[in-house]
């Protein structure tokens, strides 16, 4: 099975941080974990996770071994990297905060009546990056119309990320 | 915990970081701090500076504190649960 992993900068895990073998001209080495979601095993996205998990830098992985799909995240038993996703760069980031920030700032000014807390928040939380934007945007939407609307607008950025990206949806 | 239908408050994830770290938390709870660490920096570093005063503070064994620190922490402890 094809996932994503969004690792830091260094090559780490944002929650473990666990220095993943990366690709360097060919996959990284396979790592091995007995499953335990959130506990143990190997986590990554399918496309349809990325938004929730957004973070410096994107990665192809290929899992193989016992793989269990969980609500937000897919969890493998056996896993490497594959190759970096050089599409997902500092233009990309910052095209996809901006068009959440403007997404966002849509949704709460078309709201009846305006959610003024929540379109103040807006522009001062662009510097903390992407995948807060995505966050505020999808909260908007729920603030709004409801549950609904939050897995609306979270589908909504996956389309966007699997465009620009050029990934195979899930 | 929930703030809303499944957020985490920046409150939220300073009640459960025990839990979170001690993987004593069912996965989907531990799925919802993940996410907000992920785009909170001040969770993050939060977070983080719980796991490693765990890691640091874990390698001291009982032999190794000075009898007056030791005083000390036990003086600060029985306060802390008068008050």
């Amino acid at each position: 099975m094809i996932a994503y992993k969004f690792l830091r900068s260094d090559g780490t895990s944002p929650f473990t941080r666990f220095a993943w073998p990366v690709p360097r001209g060919e996959p990284g080495d396979w790592l091995e974990a007995p499953i335990a979601p959130c506990r143990s095993g190997i986590h990554a996205c399918r496309a349809r996770d990325l938004p929730l998990w957004v973070g410096r830098a994107l990665y192809e992985a290929e899992l193989d071994g016992e793989i269990v799909e969980e609500p937000t995240k897919v969890v493998a038993s056996r896993a490497r990297l594959v190759r970096r996703i050089d599409a997902w760069n500092d233009n990309a980031r910052d095209a996809y905060t901006r068009m959440c920030a403007d997404r966002a700032h849509e949704l709460a000014v078309g709201a009846s009546p305006v959610l003024k807390d929540w379109d103040a928040v807006i522009e001062p939380s662009i510097r903390e990056g992407p995948a807060l934007l995505g966050f505020v945007a999808a909260r908007i939407a729920e603030a709004r119309s409801g549950v609904e609307a939050y897995h609306a607008e979270r589908a909504r950025q996956t389309a966007w990320l699997v465009e620009r990206l050029g990934l195979e949806p899930s | 915990m929930a703030d809303g239908h499944e957020h985490v408050s920046c409150q939220a994830v300073v009640e459960l970081v025990t839990d979170y770290l001690e993987q004593a938390l069912p996965p989907h709870e531990a799925a919802l701090v993940e996410q907000h660490i992920n785009f909170c920096e001040g969770c993050d570093w939060y977070v983080d500076q719980m796991r490693r005063t765990v890691a640091t503070v874990g390698r001291i064994e009982e032999g190794h504190v000075p009898p007056e620190t030791r005083d000390m922490l036990l003086a600060a402890f029985r306060e802390w649960r008068r008050s």
